[in-house]
Formats: structure tokens, sequence, C-alpha cells
């Protein structure tokens, strides 16, 4: 480490110029590095979804598609003989994610606020009861849940889809209850003695006082549940309620050669996300903050 | 101050209550029930006490498991961690242009890690994926035994890179600048200034990614699924898929959740370790 000293005593501008150059050049040639690394496989997967099969079959997955046609998605949303199109599985994941992020966010709201605001018994316990179910992972619980939703004849509905998760999660009731108790209680008790009751007290107070928390539990709802795949798959069974993750790799095992089909179900199913995650990278990028060292 | 309402707090409490209690807990205890049963998809079952664990050790299906899900993690953690600082490091410089590399190398990590490994295992194919074309070679990556769970982590590492360098960056944003000022006036090159200021002041959220990137490795299933169904020869078999194939693909529930019991007391010892660790930690003050 020799070079500190040329640093020291403020070396000609020229090599000063050289030097931020260099050091600027390294930067960039880090960060083109990564975005073409992580573009690559979605310019890929997308050029191929445009591209026609013939043409796919004689010049190989990197040719550019000419003319880009739009037949592979065409055939994703006529559903054929075996009905295997992408129609009902986006309509299924919408419903799935809508119902199950109301319902998480409402009963999270109410359970968290309860937390932070009100005295019972028993709260303390039980939300040490609620901290330790962090630690539960999906996959742990999948056969058990499996065993029980089918027990009492839900396996292969909507409600086996929706059940598990929309009362509620605690890590959205541990984030909200950190925020909700910073609310200041001077506001609650103005608002208590203007007659209002719980309900408009949360809904006029407490929610648009905490809207950013709220927001990214949001996307991250939304992100968790579109994505998700080992459950959906266990439980439902056949076309009816199969989601889009569900209906990519069941595409993909069946037809296992017909890349550009395939490719077109992949864009299908992580197209959405990603618009959402470019309007909203803001409030994405905060969400990091609230995850880390609470 | 706090009000002292207990109907309509447990009321408010009620529907996470009962959520909890049947969705988390209760799948929980019925695991470790059904694990003492020879349990099959049909509902026949039979109580086997121990056996379930006592096969699960003998014919090595856990320990391979075990040794693959530790190897995935061991590859994945360290090495996306490593790049996420590195990356992290030149996107707070916040040149002309970082702001669309930023959002950029977040993007695979809000796509479904199921379509992702779709993805790549087109790539990943011998004769039409996208890799061996431009490499100009013919490799089997995902069928090679020894080269498929390499496959797998580097697809983990590849989607979770962006998101990991989020965490450095908030990091490296809290480290006041005036201490970088202080060491460039003393004379410590950059490479210094990062091995004995950047990486241990960074200490905290290395450590909360380190512990959060553990656990989250060892519960991998979706990208294995796509990419390799825990094949060749279950060299990619890690805990989740083991679980899966045993429950749905061998009808064998019994055993799945013994599996699932053992990656349960796994995570929770994993957890209390972290959790004395951060206590001892979490005290580091930079100001």
């Amino acid at each position: 480490m020799t070079a500190q000293t040329t640093t020291r005593r403020r070396p000609l501008t020229g090599s000063l110029l050289v030097r931020r150059v260099l050091g600027h050049g390294a930067t960039y040639l880090v960060l083109i590095a990564a975005a073409v690394l992580t573009l690559g496989p979605f310019l890929f997967s997308v050029m191929t979804a445009f591209t026609s099969t013939t043409q796919f079959a004689q010049q190989g997955p990197l040719s550019i598609p000419s003319p880009a046609v739009l037949d592979n998605f065409r055939a994703l949303f006529s559903p054929t003989s075996t009905s295997d199109g992408f129609v009902t599985p986006v309509a299924v994941t919408i419903q799935m994610v809508t119902a199950i992020l109301v319902g998480q966010m409402v009963f999270s709201v109410l359970a968290a606020y309860a937390f932070a605001q009100l005295r019972f018994p028993g709260r303390d316990l039980l939300f040490w009861v609620y901290i330790a179910t962090l630690m539960v992972p999906q996959v742990v619980v999948v056969v058990p849940l499996y065993l029980m939703l089918s027990e009492v004849g839900l396996r292969n509905t909507f409600w086996a889809l929706v059940l598990p998760f929309v009362l509620g999660s605690p890590y959205a009731i541990f984030l909200l209850r950190e925020n909700f108790r910073g609310i200041p209680s001077e506001l609650m008790d103005a608002m208590r003695i203007d007659g209002a009751g719980t309900l408009r007290l949360l809904w006029h107070l407490v929610v648009p006082l905490n809207r950013p928390i709220i927001v990214t539990l949001v996307l991250i709802t939304v992100v968790t549940h579109w994505n998700s795949f080992m459950w959906p798959m266990v439980i439902t069974s056949g076309p009816t309620w199969r989601v889009i993750t569900v209906a990519t790799a069941s595409l993909q095992s069946q037809y296992n050669n017909n890349w550009t089909l395939v490719m077109a179900g992949t864009t299908l199913a992580m197209l959405p996300l990603v618009l959402l995650m470019i309007v909203f990278q803001k409030q994405i990028t905060n969400s990091v903050g609230e995850a880390t060292l609470r | 101050m706090n009000a002292r309402r207990p109907l309509l707090g447990w009321l408010l409490i009620a529907p996470s209550l009962i959520g909890v209690t049947c969705f988390l807990i209760l799948p929980v205890v019925l695991a470790f029930v059904v694990s003492l049963f020879r349990w099959d998809l049909l509902g026949t079952r039979k109580f086997l006490g121990l056996d379930n664990y006592i096969s699960l050790l003998s014919d090595g299906a856990l320990a391979n498991s075990l040794l693959v899900t530790a190897i995935f993690t061991l590859i994945s953690v360290p090495v996306s961690l490593a790049i996420g600082l590195v990356l992290a490091t030149q996107l707070v410089r916040a040149l002309p242009g970082s702001a669309i590399v930023r959002v950029i190398v977040v993007i695979p990590w809000v796509c479904a890690p199921l379509a992702l490994g779709v993805v790549w295992k087109w790539i990943f194919q011998p004769s039409v994926g996208a890799l061996n074309q431009i490499l100009g070679v013919r490799i089997e990556w995902l069928t090679d035994p020894s080269l498929a769970l390499p496959a797998v982590a580097f697809v983990a590492i590849w989607q979770n890179v962006g998101y990991i360098s989020l965490f450095f960056q908030a990091g490296l944003t809290r480290i006041p600048g005036s201490i970088y000022e202080a060491a460039r006036i003393d004379g410590a090159s950059s490479a210094q200034q990062m091995w004995f200021m950047t990486i241990p002041l960074l200490r905290p959220t290395t450590f909360f990614l380190a512990v959060t990137q553990v656990v989250a490795s060892f519960q991998v299933f979706d990208m294995v699924y796509a990419l390799t169904g825990g094949g060749p020869q279950h060299r990619t078999e890690v805990i989740a898929s083991l679980i899966y194939n045993e429950a749905f693909g061998a009808s064998r529930l019994g055993r799945a959740s013994a599996v699932a019991v053992i990656l349960f007391l796994l995570l929770v010892v994993i957890t209390v370790i972290q959790q004395r660790w951060f206590s001892k930690r979490i005290t580091y003050d930079m100001s």
C-alpha cells in the first residue's frame, strides 16, 4: 500500500484526473456488468416469447425475432382441447392475491392496533406467541395443512388457497405494531372525546398516519402471494383453481421442448411484478430500512 | 396512555389469533404427530413411534439432504453477500446512471423463483440453451451430478444479489462521510478504508443478512423444483425438496413430516443462536 503517500501530497492534476476517470471507469464496469447480467436472462426469455416456433427451431435461442410474432401469447390465451390456457390462472391469481391482501391488511391492522394501543389480559404473552410463529416456515407446515384442509373437504377450492393467509400475518402485525406505538395519544384522545369509535379512529387516524409502512406491507404481500407456488400446487389439482406459477410449471413439464410457448408463460408470470417494482421502486427500496435491525 | 379495554382488545385480536392458532401452531403440532405414523395420501395410517426418524437416519436420505442444503448455503450465502457488498459500494457513489442500475438489479428479486427457475432451466439446456450457445460449448449443466448443485446455487445468487445490495447500500449511507475524510487525511488507501472501516462498520448489516439468508436458503424449494426437481441422483435434493418428494411424490406423509420436524428444530436452533449473538452485537454504535 504505497499509493496513499501520493494521494496525500496532491500529485499533478493530470494524474489525478486519470485516477478519477479510472475510478469511475471501474465503477461503471461493475454497474454495466451487473445490469447486463441481470437483464440478460429476461431479454433472452422475452425475445424467445416473441419468436415463432419455426424460427426458433431453425436459428436457435439467440436469434432476434424477425418478424416478432404474438403466436405464443395467442396460444396461451386460447384454451385448446386440454384447456391449458392462461386465462383461468391469471384470473385465479388475481382473485387469490386480492382476497389475501384485503384480509391480511384488515386483520393485521386490527390486531396491531390492539397490541400497540390497548391493554388487556394476556396481551404480552400472545404477542410473544405471534413473534415465535415467525420462525415457522411454509415448508414445515405444508403437509399438516394439506391434511387439515383435505379433512374438512376444502382441497382444490378457492378457500384452500386463501384461508391459511387471509386472517392476518404475524410479520405484518409485528411491523405495524412497532409503527402504531408511535402515534401521539393526544390525537387519539381528541378523536375519542369527539365520539369516534375504534373503526373510525383506525380508518381516519391510524391508517393515514402510517401510510408508508402500510404501502410497504401491501407490496410485500402482493409479491409474496403472486409468486407463491408450493402451497397452491399441493392443495389444488386440475385447471380450475390453478394459479399462474403452477400453470407455468405445468406448461414447462407438458411442453418440454416448446420453449417459445414456455417463455411466453414465464414472461406473463413475471411481467406484472416487474412493472409494479418499477412503479413503486422508492417504496421497495425504503422497505429495506423497515426490515432491518428493528 | 394505553387504554384498558379487555373485550375490545380480544375482539380485535380474534381473527388473527384464529389464523395463527389454526394455520401455524396447530400444523406444527400436527407435524410432530404425523411424523410418528406411517401415513399415506389416501389417509391410511399406522403408528410407528420413532421408526420414520430411524429410517431417515439409516437410509441416508436425510443426511444427503442436509449435506446438499449445507453446500447450497455455503456457496450461495457468502458469494451473494460478497457480490452484493461490492455492488453496493459502487452504487452508493451515485454516479449518473446508477439510479437505473439500482432498480434493474432488484428486478429478479420480485419475480417468482418458480418462473425464474423455468427461464434458467431453458438457458442451461445443453442443445437449445442460450448459455451453451454463447460459450460455444455443450455442457450438461443441470444433469451432470457435479455441476447441478453449483448451477442451482448460481441462479439463487443471481436472484438475490441486487436485493442484498439494497441492505448494504442502506448500511453504507449510514456511515458518516467525515470518518472517511479523516482516514484519507491520515493517508489510508481505499483498500485499507474498505477492510478496516467499511466492513467492520457494516457488521450489523452483514450479520442480519447472513442470518436471514441462511434461514431462507434452508427453505429454498420453488427454484430447485423448476430447475432440477432434486435430481440428478438426489444431488440437488434440498430439505424442502425431500419433504415434497416424500409427501407428494412417494405418498409417505409420515416420513415427510419427520423431515419437517427436523428442519423446524434446526431453524429454531439457528434462530436462538442468532438471538444470543444479536443481543451481544446489536449495541454496536457508529456515531
